[in-house]
């Protein structure tokens, strides 16, 4: 598929937004759906619906092949060495509880530590909040630098004696960074610390390689990969999942339930209990193959050259301030503007149709770092053109004339 | 949807230069409000006295344009009355972001209506509507004693 096309597939662009065409630049929130993830939800439902991996009879049967393939579908795009390394979870989030969680019982001691990062969301860091609260774990936080990125340097002089674990975030839903996640995970490994990525920015923009990047865990949101919501996943290596205990239990995730004795089923059983969501995972089998006809080399160069015209475009804008300016940059361009509040930005840039984020993008860390409350931020996907951008650009002149600037 | 009905001049004027924007010296109430969801932060310091009447008033904090105006005018107005006048004028400001087309309190001068009716245009911005009314809940909770934080969301 070509790129200048794949809008086209998006019939949310069809629509008129308050009588507006749609600028919509908040994909690092939430991507649009293209039309064959819409249409397969509807025709599960209408036409093959059953709950999967319980009855024998033949919808049962078809729905458990067809939540499979996506399993087997994952697999591939993420090149993940064996199926059952793939565990479908309500999102991001639960991805990253479930291993903070099982990792808290059964590996992590107290005493120990866990270096995260200042550009973490909050979903990779409260989980290991909780640790710290329960099992008295020490949090270290490794810093930005003045570009806005965490460097291999700054990890190295983090770690302590102490560091059992490194969580951080594949691309940063603020400055755009992106991590050398494959040198840091061999840095670690070197000293026996495990690796887990949260990938909810990495996944929809980057090409994925789990064997390449050989990090323990890492976590994908679907909603933000142009897939439904109330879908994540978990990629875990084998080893690590067939040691740790389940996250959740109920029906689906036992081998045998007797008065005085439980078993659990295997992988990936062990870690899907109660009914899963079943259409969103077979959806999502669409979205995965619509990514993978465009390429995901053609999605990143077509990325990269957007994030870079629209950074020209804003630094050459009076009074438009970017936070960061990291040389591994994702789709990411968040801003400030001397005298306007960023919340005032967005409800003016929505009324031209355009819309972004505003807040501290869960990022309270790094926002409190930059010595900032909150942050505008404009975030590009594939359907996005430099067309989009300009009329991004125009919205905030328009905002600056709005407050006499 | 009109921008321009939300973002008046005198919206900006007080956005841009708030009144009473300092922690008054001689205060005995004060209480932190916070929007967990855009980060804004205010802290509205009373001095009451004997007769419960505001002798001053004044805010700390920081936010959008909507958030800094209403805490400006509001400590403009509150300024001089009695707690019950003040608490009234809150439920009339309250009742007029939510569904009131206009403000019916006999505590407030008709200009001040006008000046506090230049807020109404947040009525069409449902999302917005927290920004306007953070500080009047904070106040309310000033008066009360009340220590914990005022939150929006709830």
């Amino acid at each position: 598929m070509n790129i200048d096309q794949v809008k086209k597939e998006f019939p949310i662009f069809d629509e008129k937004i308050q009588n507006n065409d749609l600028v919509y630049l908040d994909s690092a929130n939430s991507s649009q759906k293209p039309k064959v993830v819409i249409d397969r939800i509807n025709e599960f439902y209408t036409k093959q619906f059953s709950n999967v991996g319980r009855s024998v009879h033949y919808l049962a049967v078809a729905a458990t092949n067809l939540y499979e393939t996506t399993r087997t579908s994952v697999q591939r795009y993420i090149n993940a060495k064996d199926k059952n390394e793939i565990v479908f979870t309500k999102g991001a989030t639960e991805a990253l509880n479930l291993v903070a969680n099982t990792l808290g019982q059964s590996y992590l001691q107290e005493g120990d530590e866990i270096l995260i990062t200042e550009l973490e969301h909050h979903s990779n860091y409260v989980p290991w909040h909780f640790l710290r609260k329960s099992k008295n774990i020490k949090i270290n936080f490794a810093e930005i630098n003045q570009d806005g990125e965490i460097t291999l340097e700054e990890i190295e002089k983090k770690i302590t004696p102490k560091t059992k674990l490194i969580s951080i975030t594949h691309l940063s839903n603020v400055t755009g960074a992106i991590l050398p996640i494959k040198e840091i995970t061999q840095l670690a490994h070197s000293k026996d610390i495990i690796v887990v990525v949260d990938g909810c920015q990495g996944a929809p923009h980057l090409k994925l390689d789990m064997q390449d990047l050989d990090c323990d865990f890492y976590a994908i949101s679907c909603h933000k990969m142009y897939g439904p919501t109330g879908l994540g996943i978990l990629y875990g290596k084998k080893k690590w999942l067939e040691e740790l205990p389940p996250y959740q239990g109920g029906g689906g995730m036992i081998n045998e339930v007797k008065k005085d004795r439980i078993s659990y089923g295997d992988l990936p059983n062990k870690y899907e209990a109660g009914t899963m969501a079943t259409a969103q995972v077979i959806a999502f089998d669409q979205s995965i193959k619509f990514l993978e006809s465009i390429g995901i080399e053609n999605v990143m160069k077509h990325e990269a050259e957007l994030v870079e015209y629209g950074q020209e475009l804003l630094q050459k804008n009076n009074s438009v301030k970017l936070l960061g300016n990291p040389k591994d940059k994702g789709g990411v361009l968040s801003f400030t503007i001397e005298g306007i509040h960023p919340h005032d930005i967005a409800t003016i840039l929505d009324e031209d149709g355009v819309a972004i984020r505003a807040g501290h993008h869960c990022c309270q860390i790094l926002h409190d770092k930059l010595n900032i409350p909150a942050s505008a931020r404009a975030s590009v996907g594939i359907y996005n053109t430099k067309d989009d951008l300009d009329k991004l650009n125009d919205s905030i002149n328009n905002c600056k004339k709005i407050f006499n600037l | 949807m009109n921008l321009k009905e939300l973002y008046q001049e005198i919206i900006l004027e007080h956005g841009k230069n708030p009144r009473n924007l300092l922690k008054i010296d001689d205060f005995n109430k004060d209480a932190k409000g916070h929007n967990p969801l855009c980060g804004d932060n205010v802290h509205v310091y009373l001095k009451l006295n004997g007769q419960r009447i505001v002798e001053d008033i004044s805010f700390e904090g920081s936010g959008c344009a909507i958030s800094m105006a209403s805490a400006s005018i509001m400590t403009d107005l509150i300024k001089g009355k009695n707690e019950s006048e003040a608490k009234e004028i809150v439920e009339d400001f309250l009742g007029m972001i939510k569904e009131n087309p206009e403000l019916k309190s006999e505590n407030l001068l008709e200009d001040e209506k006008t000046k506090l009716m230049c807020l109404s245009g947040v009525k069409q911005y449902p999302m917005r509507v927290k920004c306007a009314t953070l500080s009047w809940h904070t106040l309310v909770s000033a008066f009360e004693d009340k220590t914990d934080l005022v939150k929006t969301e709830n």
